[in-house]
């Protein structure tokens, strides 16, 4: 039942007809509000195409398609945007981690094709893509961290006089915390050399399956707990986390998974070989990174591997020439344990050439697989080189590792500037610090500190431990002693500053200032600039036999030689790096296993 | 404000007060003490205008918060008061004979959260929603993916790609 008024008011709103409305005529083309939140834009060069936004999307408005190809560290993909569905949210703005999806206050389109209305931001070209105005996400990375827990690590004063390890790991919580970083957009996994199933491993951690966890790094890497400690971690340099904070520590949060498991536990996760023995034998020269991993393939696949090493133990560079305070031998040992438990046979001492010749091993076996790694120091050829007192990283790191004696002078000269250059340096600051309690370690690096090729947290820790790094000089000679009892012995190093390392063609040919000349003081100079393989094994026959790619054995993309029955991998094909070597070592096995099956059809 | 707060915090066993910025200050009140104490701070201390009433869902905590948002014009102060109500069956007073626009943010709270008002002007008419037969979408615990995938047609010629997959298949695809 209506009032009176009810029945009046339509009326009275006549009065108003003369009057200017308040309504917009054309409300098309009025601009909205500085921070609206209207048609995104998308700066493709710094688009990463993780495919956050994607995810993120509450209303499934997002699609990735393919606008390049994928290179390291992009997908070549680029979010396309379905405006019948997107709400506006702005949580994929919110969620961008490399900031280049933005919002215009452009709001307003009018277009018959409804199709027009999903385009790529960026890529479509829109008239919106140059304004400035709308909504940019205000700060950097709001809703995921920009930094990573802080690693608890000893104290310079602790550490300096001992080789316990470094680094003590995350605890659950730090773990959690970092593993809540990460996006999961596996862009990393393209460029970890054997294609970890890294956003998988770290999903298990937040979910606390260590168990889980453990499986997913064994089926692409039986040395998790060695990468999980010195790994070059190629995959944090692509992280989608670094263009607005810090990389996601993947290799820590590798070893947290290793740390949470017991040796027991992870040799009933990985298990032994599941298949009958197939009667095949290859033999392995060299119990590195590359050869383990060929042996603990071909183990699995049922074949008989057996390896043959020269040292006392197995390992490679990773015992002999990775100090302990950075990988404890028990770390490798229980990697190296795993292996073992799958059959494979490891015969240490024994070397190649003098103790069984290569001749015989092609005879016994089906296949020969050379993972001889990079054991001999290059020199650097200056004037007294040759000298008593002049030593070879590398072989001075294995002597230490060995426990035999080294000579330990009060003043040490390095020459080099890369990691086994930061090896030495640090191992021999540690003996130094025990016989003497003092340090007296300089390091010559030919590179200056813009160019140093040593990771920045070794030279960062070097020179925690007193060690002097001294960049850009160029040794020109082994200052010797001229006469008395210790004539010929080295006593100094004389260097000349660096003014350029490459010519214009991109050559070796350092530039020196020969005015700013130093002589640093030494009783031994070690030269850390480079190692070379000692093929010496291989017998002149098959050195002339063999194809050769400047100094190195030639192999396939599959490892194998001009010779059928002889394949090689890892440092010495492919220079040094574990992880590099891992991933030699599992085409190594998948290459030669592919040989035996073809052998066992023609058996048939 | 200070001296308010002090006043009244005997009177209503208020929490513990959260001065945010000059002219604003948060302050938690028991759901018993609710009704007297926005009569008094209507009608004894100046604040004669409800900004809004809005609600928070904690979700892992088991709660849901009110907060009404009062303002004092002549002081240029504004105070939150906070309420918790139980989220397995949330239940509030209504306000309007208090400020009448209460109505209408008690509608919307019945409406996107689930928070029943008893006696509260058309609390369950539909506000915005229409034909709404699922939860309450302001709940945390509401899958708007899974409801929109549900509910709203694909639009044809729409296909996505992995970024890890695409990378696998374009640079390693032997790997």
């Amino acid at each position: 039942m209506g009032s009176l008024r009810d029945v009046l008011s339509p009326f009275t709103a006549w009065k108003h007809v003369i009057e200017t409305p308040v309504t917009l005529k054309n409300p098309i083309g009025r601009e909205a509000a500085d921070r609206y939140r209207g048609f995104h834009q998308n700066d493709t060069e710094k688009c990463i195409g993780c495919g956050s936004c994607e995810t993120i999307c509450q209303n499934a408005a997002i699609d990735m398609v393919p606008v390049d190809d994928p290179k390291e560290g992009d997908s070549g993909l680029r979010p396309q945007i379905d405006y019948g569905r997107c709400c506006w949210c702005a949580l994929c703005v919110d969620v961008c981690m490399t900031g280049s999806l933005t919002m215009s206050n452009e709001y307003t389109w009018v277009d018959t094709d409804p199709d027009a209305f999903r385009f790529i931001p960026g890529v479509d070209e829109k008239p919106w893509d140059a304004i400035a105005k709308g909504y940019q996400r205000p700060g950097e990375r709001m809703l995921s961290g920009l930094t990573r827990p802080e690693m608890m690590e000893m104290e310079p004063e602790a550490r300096i006089d001992n080789f316990d390890e470094i680094v003590a790991g995350y605890s659950r919580e730090q773990a959690v915390l970092e593993a809540d970083r990460c996006v999961e957009c596996g862009l990393c996994v393209a460029t970890c050399p054997v294609h970890m199933d890294i956003p998988d491993y770290i999903a298990a951690i937040r979910e606390g399956d260590y168990d889980l966890g453990t499986q997913i790094l064994y089926e692409t890497n039986p040395f998790s707990e060695v990468c999980g400690r010195v790994c070059t971690h190629k995959c944090e340099t692509v992280c989608a986390a670094q263009y607005e904070g810090e990389p996601i520590a993947i290799r820590w949060l590798k070893r947290h998974i290793i740390d949470n498991v017991s040796e027991e536990r992870r040799l009933e996760i990985v298990g032994t070989p599941q298949v009958l023995p197939t009667g095949r034998k290859v033999a392995i020269v060299g119990a590195g990174p590359a050869g383990l991993t060929t042996a603990y393939d071909l183990a699995r696949q049922g074949h008989a591997v057996t390896v043959y090493e020269a040292q006392d133990h197995a390992g490679g560079m990773m015992r002999y020439g990775i100090p302990e305070y950075r990988l404890p031998y028990d770390a490798l040992d229980r990697d190296i344990a795993v292996i073992r438990a799958q059959g494979v046979e490891i015969k240490t001492g024994v070397r190649i050439g003098s103790d069984i010749t290569l001749a015989q091993l092609k005879a016994d076996n089906d296949a020969v697989v050379l993972g001889i790694g990079l054991h001999m120091g290059r020199s650097t050829r200056v004037p007294g080189s040759d000298a008593p007192g002049v030593e070879a990283a590398i072989d001075l790191l294995r002597r230490i590792t060995a426990g035999e004696e080294v000579p330990v002078p009060k003043k040490v000269a390095v020459i080099g500037g890369g990691n086994v250059a930061m090896d030495i340096a640090r191992s021999m600051a540690r003996l130094q610090k025990q016989k003497y309690g003092a340090v007296g370690v300089t390091v010559t690096a030919l590179e200056d500190f813009a160019h140093f090729l040593a990771d920045k947290e070794e030279v960062t820790e070097s020179i925690e431990e007193g060690i002097e790094i001294l960049d850009a000089r160029g040794p020109q000679e082994m200052v010797t002693f001229k006469s008395g009892k210790r004539k010929g012995e080295v006593k100094g190093l004389r260097t000349w500053k660096v003014i350029s390392i490459f010519d214009d063609q991109g050559r070796f040919a350092p530039q020196y200032d020969e005015a700013d000349e130093i002589v640093h003081e030494a009783e031994m100079v070690v030269e850390a600039i480079g190692q070379m393989a000692d093929v010496s094994l291989l017998g002149d026959e098959l050195t002339e036999a063999l194809q050769w790619n400047r100094g190195r054995i030639a192999v396939d993309a599959d490892g194998h030689t001009s010779e059928p029955w002889l394949w090689a991998g890892g440092d010495s094909v492919h220079g040094p790096d574990v992880i590099h070597a891992v991933a030699d070592g599992h085409k190594l096995a998948a290459s030669v296993s592919a040989m035996l099956a073809a052998k066992a059809e023609v058996a048939k | 404000m200070r001296e308010l707060i002090e006043h009244l915090t005997p009177r209503y066993s208020l929490g513990a007060p959260v001065f945010q910025r000059p002219g604003l200050t948060f302050v938690d009140v028991k759901r018993d003490k609710l009704r007297a104490l926005l009569l008094d701070l209507r009608d004894k201390h100046g604040f004669t205008h409800l900004v809004l009433l809005t609600a928070v869902d904690w979700l892992e905590e088991g709660r849901f918060q009110l907060t009404y948002l009062l303002n004092n014009r002549a002081a240029d102060q504004t105070l939150g008061l906070r309420l918790y109500l139980d989220r397995a069956n949330p239940m509030g007073d209504t306000i309007h004979d208090i400020w009448p626009t209460a109505a209408t943010y008690q509608r919307e709270l019945r409406e996107m959260f689930g928070i029943a008002f008893p006696g509260s002007p058309r609390v369950d008419e539909e506000f915005i929603l229409e034909g709404w037969t699922d939860m309450p979408p302001y709940r945390r615990d509401f899958d708007t993916l899974a409801y929109s995938q549900q509910t709203f047609v694909e639009r044809g010629g729409r296909e996505t790609h992995e970024p890890r997959a695409t990378m696998k298949h374009k640079l390693y695809p032997e790997g």
